[in-house]
């Protein structure tokens, strides 16, 4: 059997170079073509073939299909920066009352911010909620009604207790710098429906960027194509918009010029496809500049949805993040395939706070932290549930570890735990009002069914219809992909 | 196994398929001619002259350099073409344009990277020492060398290339102490990946878990070669400079003018100077056998107070470990720690003396230095958190100096006190006495140019002492196993002879002259490689930072090896070992170079180099060449990077402020490298982001490219200037829709395209040519 019958139908195509050199638009090759020319066609550490996308230079946005059939067609990934306290949210752990305000053999030395102090139980109380009983606490009365929807990850554990690490790791599966985003992966494998609108958008806190910053929604070494664009409802991105002294007319005259420049110059190469890449990226701008201020025009938006998301009451920043939760679904109506939206940002942003990352007064911060994201949030997911989006979107709400059972040396806050933390997901393909896994008695470690990160991802992936193992991309001397070398999908939350 | 892979093999000189002519050239026709393919004729000159600038210089021609050189080619089109080769790699530019693509290979950048991505002082002396390496067609063995082992060769600042990739501080770490290892370990993977990728084409990290899957790489190879570079930390140091060296040469002048200046003020009274991280307060000199400085303030931060004499060569006489005895009142210290010995222990940072003294006291904070035997000193040197100085920038809040007035007395060898210097004394004196100002501020003037050009601590790595090191079992650092002597893979003879003892600094300078022998194959093979493919388009090797077994097979291995042992033994006349530009003649001089870059029927392999490959150009040519054709590129090389970015608070993104104005008019090159930030234009052409190595940029068409050099202000701006500039020296009409042409592109426009545009100019304005005209694929495109 020669080499080429391992080899996947999409990929087969690339065997042929010059075949690759014109469909992939990657001038002069070199990219995810290593391996194809390697003697022993050497492959990732899964000892399965990567499947590489052929990606139209025309359009690298053009929907390709996924390695298998599923039901999510887009992906909504709600990232709470910071550290959402899972002891103070959705994993209800009553033997910390007993232990409340006392010391407790399991509590270290020393955590991320230095000397611990002694066990707190949660801030708020818990309650059953729903079909299923599921205990949230009262800090997130709107998410909480929607727990029937939701499948809940209780035993997550991360590889390190610092932020920029843990979002980098979370959102690139790399705690290092440099490596492509989730959304990168995920629109380099599968393009998206709706050509007219990017194929990734990172929708940012109104307070600005998370710690990690570009990392977060970035293309790493993956072509830029596929790096998140950055807009919220109230900034679009960077040069959309047509420069304020110039008319109408004068961008014509530009455009129409430019067309002819070009189409004179592609005379002289004719079917050179980098070029012709150029000119169809000029055309596709055109169409960005009318549909990315039509989906970014939430005021449009009739009365009862700008109540029920409460664009209009709350703090400031609730009202600026429940406009952002208006575009999410517009965007996810409109067929983008993944949407990035966050809540929080790096310290520096705000009035207050700035995220989850409750180190002192946890009682408060959480507080304000959560009033200004729980009614838009749910909002948001009832209103996908209702249109009917929840079919074919998977929602995932993530943050990148959970907070201390105890409280720190000051008495009022917690510290990071990356021992155990709560992530969820609902919509196309997860199991609905399930709850996989557990943390210990106490939320410290997680015990039963442990979720690393990589396995998370994994998971993601697969309900993307993508194997994790599979999707790859050369980079200096690795087939590297989101899971690294690890991870498993976790089997018992496909529905 | 693995061992026999091609790449790892020893370079075998091989006989050059014909004799005479351009032996690449022979090497590539003989392949062509077996493929039965028949390559493209001569590129014309326009195209000629703007692939060789672009090439060699990341600029492209001016209309009036395209103009002198059609003049000659028509006459003598070899000799033009030498000439034209020949200026453009003496250019001063050239060392720029080359420097872009090292620094890309290293992920070089002037930020950390991580949360607070803080901003590395000074790095840039690196990126500066890179750019006169190309231009001084710096041997690139000895290039090698001195960016392994720069401190011990007079090129300290070569060293940045250790400390290039990114690193998180020890601040965002926290405070375990398995995660303080761990970020150990992490930063120890960033250097031996710079060093394996850039280097030796080998992907070293895959091994830091286990054996390498695909090379005959082992785990032990890595922390071998972790315990060569485990004297390296991610900060700052005064580089060594030898002293022949620009920036000591220039460092050594302005002391003296200093000196000139303190001459003038001498004898006077005493004067302040104000040193940003430090301050010093001179007066006359004399032989004390103790000072006391008495602060006027409650509260004071110092972490080191310095005594000099006027002979700079003996040194601070204050040094605790020159027997100098420190004293205070340490009932007013921090919490019974931040005691005053802080102040004389040679130790600068957050270890400070901090003192307040108790609301009321009469009593402020005060030191005493008393000497072991009597010392001249005429000045005394003082600050508060010179680490931090020395180290990052551009923050809200830089820490100032925590004094402010001050006493300072000292006790003669007979035994009497007297006062030396009082501040408040001294702002009186300079209001009075309005003469001193001119010393004063010519001093303060020479102090800001020493701060930009002399030999300053420098982010270009700290050492430390390097210890044991040990295998760490599944890159582990909580799980060691056998102890590792420093050295090289194996597989490539990479004993060193060394062990755990071997003193830091012969680590590195042991391993840099293993890896620039001539026995090492990969050096030579990768570096041509990576000429061949800036020059090109494509290496030899398509994945030029690895040439394991990943990695992609050379197309034309022969050229390969020849290329490699001529770069190293050259045995063409008037060529230097290890010289880039002489290899770069060899590759621009052969025909394939100059063939034109149009389609054919046959459509045959690109790799064979049956025509030029015509290519995108990277965001910094872009913008380069929208500079130079609207006559505003300030061409001056090297210096501090231009900012675009805002002033933040330590935990914050940086922001774009500005990224058009007249400051930003500076070669790319020099635009602040950030890691991981967009620069809101052109990061969306592939700039990279610094976080991971990059043997290539990806070339991707979006969008979003199309968005920016539309309707940036950088574009929008520079149209107008094009379109002005081509007015005033071209007139109105035709005329100056022709210059536009022949700014931008370096041609005339066509009759069609004369037509076109001057209607666009006539209706809306001589801008949207240029706007267009900056937009075309001809300006994105090497022809």
């Amino acid at each position: 059997m020669s080499n080429a019958d391992h080899i996947s139908p999409q990929s087969r195509g690339l065997l042929d170079r010059r075949s690759f050199m014109q469909t992939a638009g990657f001038s002069l090759g070199g990219l995810g073509l290593a391996s194809l020319l390697a003697e022993d066609d050497p492959t990732g550490f899964s000892g399965k073939q990567p499947i590489r996308p052929v990606i139209d230079v025309n359009n690298p946005y053009a929907p390709r299909p996924p390695h298998f059939a599923v039901p999510a067609k887009q992906v909504l990934v709600i990232y709470c920066p910071g550290a959402v306290s899972h002891v103070d949210t959705f994993d209800h752990k009553p033997a910390l009352e007993k232990q409340h305000g006392k010391k407790a053999d399991y509590i270290p030395k020393v955590t991320f911010e230095g000397p611990p102090g002694n066990v707190a139980k949660a801030f708020w109380d818990f309650k059953p909620r729903g079909q299923t009983g599921k205990m949230v606490s009262d800090l997130l009365p709107n998410l909480a009604t929607m727990t029937d929807d939701f499948c809940f990850f209780h035993a997550l554990h991360t590889e390190t207790a610092a932020h920029p690490q843990g979002e980098n790791f979370f959102n690139t599966g790399f705690t290092m710098e440099g490596f492509p985003s989730f959304g990168a992966w995920v629109t380099y494998a599968l393009g998206t429906e709706n050509a007219d609108l990017p194929g990734f958008v990172a929708i940012n806190d109104p307070r600005g960027l998370a710690r990690s910053g570009k990392n977060n929604f970035g293309s790493g070494f993956l072509p830029a194509s596929f790096q998140g664009t950055n807009f919220t409802a109230k900034n679009p991105p960077d040069n959309l918009r047509r420069p304020k002294q110039f008319a109408a007319a004068d961008d014509a005259a530009t455009v129409d010029l430019l067309r002819a420049l070009n189409d004179k110059h592609l005379e002289k190469f004719p079917g050179d496809a980098d070029l012709a890449a150029r000119i169809a990226s000029y055309e596709l701008a055109g169409k960005m500049q009318t549909s990315v201020p039509e989906v970014m025009d939430v005021a449009r938006e009739p009365e009862f949805i700008q109540k029920e998301y409460g664009t209009e009451s709350g703090s400031d920043l609730r009202q600026e993040y429940a406009k952002n939760c208006i575009l999410a679904r517009r965007l996810i109506e409109q067929g983008v395939r993944v949407v990035q939206l966050f809540n929080g940002s790096d310290p520096s942003g705000g009035n207050g706070i700035t995220n989850w990352d409750s180190h002192a007064n946890i009682k408060n911060t959480h507080a304000m932290q959560a009033e200004i994201m729980d009614q838009p949030t749910a909002a948001l997911l009832r209103d996908l549930k209702r249109r009917g989006l929840l079919d074919h979107t998977l929602v995932v709400w993530a943050t990148e570890f959970g907070r201390m059972p105890f409280l720190q040396g000051n008495g009022t806050g917690r510290d990071h735990n990356p021992g155990a933390f709560t992530c969820f997901m609902a919509g196309a393909g997860v199991k609905a009002g399930m709850s996989y896994g557990a943390s210990d008695e106490f939320g410290f470690k997680a015990v039963h069914n442990r979720t690393s990160v990589y396995d998370f991802n994994a998971t993601i992936l697969h309900l993307m219809g993508l194997d994790h193992e599979r999707l790859s991309y050369y980079h200096n001397g690795l087939e590297r992909r989101l899971t690294n070398v690890h991870g498993h999908v976790v089997k018992e939350v496909l529905a | 196994m693995g061992a026999e892979h091609w790449a790892f093999q020893p370079i075998k000189r091989p006989k050059a398929p014909s004799v005479g002519g351009n032996k690449i050239d022979s090497f590539l026709n003989a392949r062509l001619a077996k493929a039965g393919v028949k390559p493209n004729g001569q590129a014309t000159p326009k195209e000629l002259i703007r692939r060789v600038s672009i090439v060699l210089t990341g600029l492209p021609p001016t209309p009036e350099q395209v103009q002198a050189f059609e003049a000659r080619y028509e006459k003598d089109a070899e000799q033009a073409y030498i000439r034209l080769v020949e200026e453009q790699l003496s250019s001063k530019h050239f060392g720029e344009r080359w420097a872009q693509h090292w620094l890309d290979v290293i992920r070089w950048a002037e930020t950390n990277g991580s949360e607070a991505n803080l901003y590395r002082k000074m790095a840039w002396v690196y990126r500066d020492y890179v750019v006169r390496a190309f231009n001084d067609d710096v041997p690139y063995d000895q290039f090698v060398r001195e960016q392994l082992a720069g401190d011990t060769l007079g090129r300290g600042e070569a060293t940045g290339f250790l400390v290039s990739g990114p690193h998180v501080p020890p601040a965002t770490i926290g405070q375990i102490p398995a995660a303080i290892r761990q970020a150990r370990a992490d930063r120890m993977d960033e250097i031996i990946q710079t060093v394996g990728s850039s280097l030796l084409g080998l992907t070293m990290n895959c091994a830091r878990c286990h054996d390498h899957k695909f090379d005959p790489v082992s785990i032990d190879d890595y922390y071998s070669m972790a315990a060569v570079f485990q004297g390296i930390e991610f900060g700052s140091r005064s580089p060594e400079f030898g002293p022949d060296h620009p920036r000591r040469q220039r460092g050594e002048a302005l002391l003296k003018a200093i000196d000139g200046e303190r001459k003038k003020l001498r004898g006077t009274s005493p004067w302040q100077e104000d040193w940003g991280g430090y301050r010093e307060v001179h007066f006359g000199a004399g032989k004390f056998k103790a000072i006391k400085v008495n602060f006027k303030t409650p509260y004071v931060g110092v972490d080191e107070l310095e005594l000099f004499g006027p002979d700079l060569k003996m040194g601070n006489v204050a040094l605790a470990s020159r027997g100098t005895k420190v004293s205070g009142p340490d009932h007013m210290a921090q919490r019974g720690r931040t005691t005053v010995s802080r102040i004389n222990d040679g130790e600068y940072g957050t270890m400070a003396w901090r003192a307040r003294a108790p609301n009321g006291s009469k009593e402020k904070p005060w030191a005493l230095l008393e000497f072991a035997e009597p010392q001249t000193v005429s000045f005394v040197r003082l600050s508060t958190n010179r680490e931090y100085y020395y180290e990052v920038d551009y923050l809200e809040r830089m820490p100032g100096l925590s004094f402010s007035h001050m006493k300072i007395e000292g006790q003669g060898v007979d035994g009497k006190w007297r006062t030396l210097a009082d501040t408040h004394f001294i702002e009186k004196i300079n209001k009075e006495r309005a003469a001193r100002a001119v010393p004063l501020k010519a001093i303060q003037a020479h102090i800001s140019e020493y701060e930009e050009q002399a030999p300053r601590p420098s982010f270009v790595g700290r050492f430390v002492e390097p210890g044991v090191t040990r295998v760490m079992h599944r890159g582990n650092p909580e799980n060691l196993r056998a102890e590792v002597p420093p050295a090289a893979p194996e597989l490539l003879a990479g004993d060193l002879k060394l062990n755990s003892k071997t003193p830091e600094a012969h680590r590195r300078a042991r391993f840099a002259e293993w890896a620039t022998s001539r026995e090492n194959p990969l050096l030579a093979r990768v570096m041509v490689n990576r000429i061949w493919q800036h020059v090109f388009g494509r290496g030899l090797v398509a994945t030029a930072s690895d040439f394991g077994k990943a990695g992609a097979k050379p197309s034309h291995p022969e050229l390969l090896d020849w290329l490699a042992s001529e770069f190293m033994l050259p045995v063409r006349s008037n060529a230097a070992s290890w010289s880039v530009k002489d290899t770069l003649r060899l590759l621009l001089y052969s025909d394939a170079f100059q063939r034109s870059s149009r389609p054919a029927a046959h459509k045959a392999d690109e790799a064979l180099l049956w025509r030029f490959p015509p290519r995108r150009v990277e965001a910094e040519v872009i913008r380069d060449g929208i500079l130079l054709a609207s006559g505003k590129l300030d061409a001056k090389i090297g210096g501090r990077s231009y900012r675009i970015h805002n002033v933040k608070k330590t935990y914050a993104q940086w922001e774009v402020v500005d990224n058009h104005g007249p400051h930003t008019w500076r070669r790319m090159l020099y635009q602040e490298r950030m890691r991981r930030v967009d620069d809101q234009i052109f990061t969306a052409f592939d700039f990279p982001d610094c976080g991971q190595v990059r043997a290539k940029r990806p070339v991707s068409t979006t969008p979003l490219q199309a968005l920016n050099l539309m309707n940036s202000p950088f574009v929008v701006e520079q149209s107008a200037f094009i379109a002005a500039r081509a007015e005033k020296e071209a007139g109105q009409g035709t005329q100056a829709v022709k210059r536009c042409f022949e700014l931008l592109l370096g041609r005339e426009p066509s009759s069609n395209e004369l037509k076109a545009s001057l209607a666009v100019a006539k209706q809306r304005g001589l801008q949207f040519v240029a706007r267009a005209l900056i937009n075309s694929n001809e300006f994105a495109f090497i022809p």
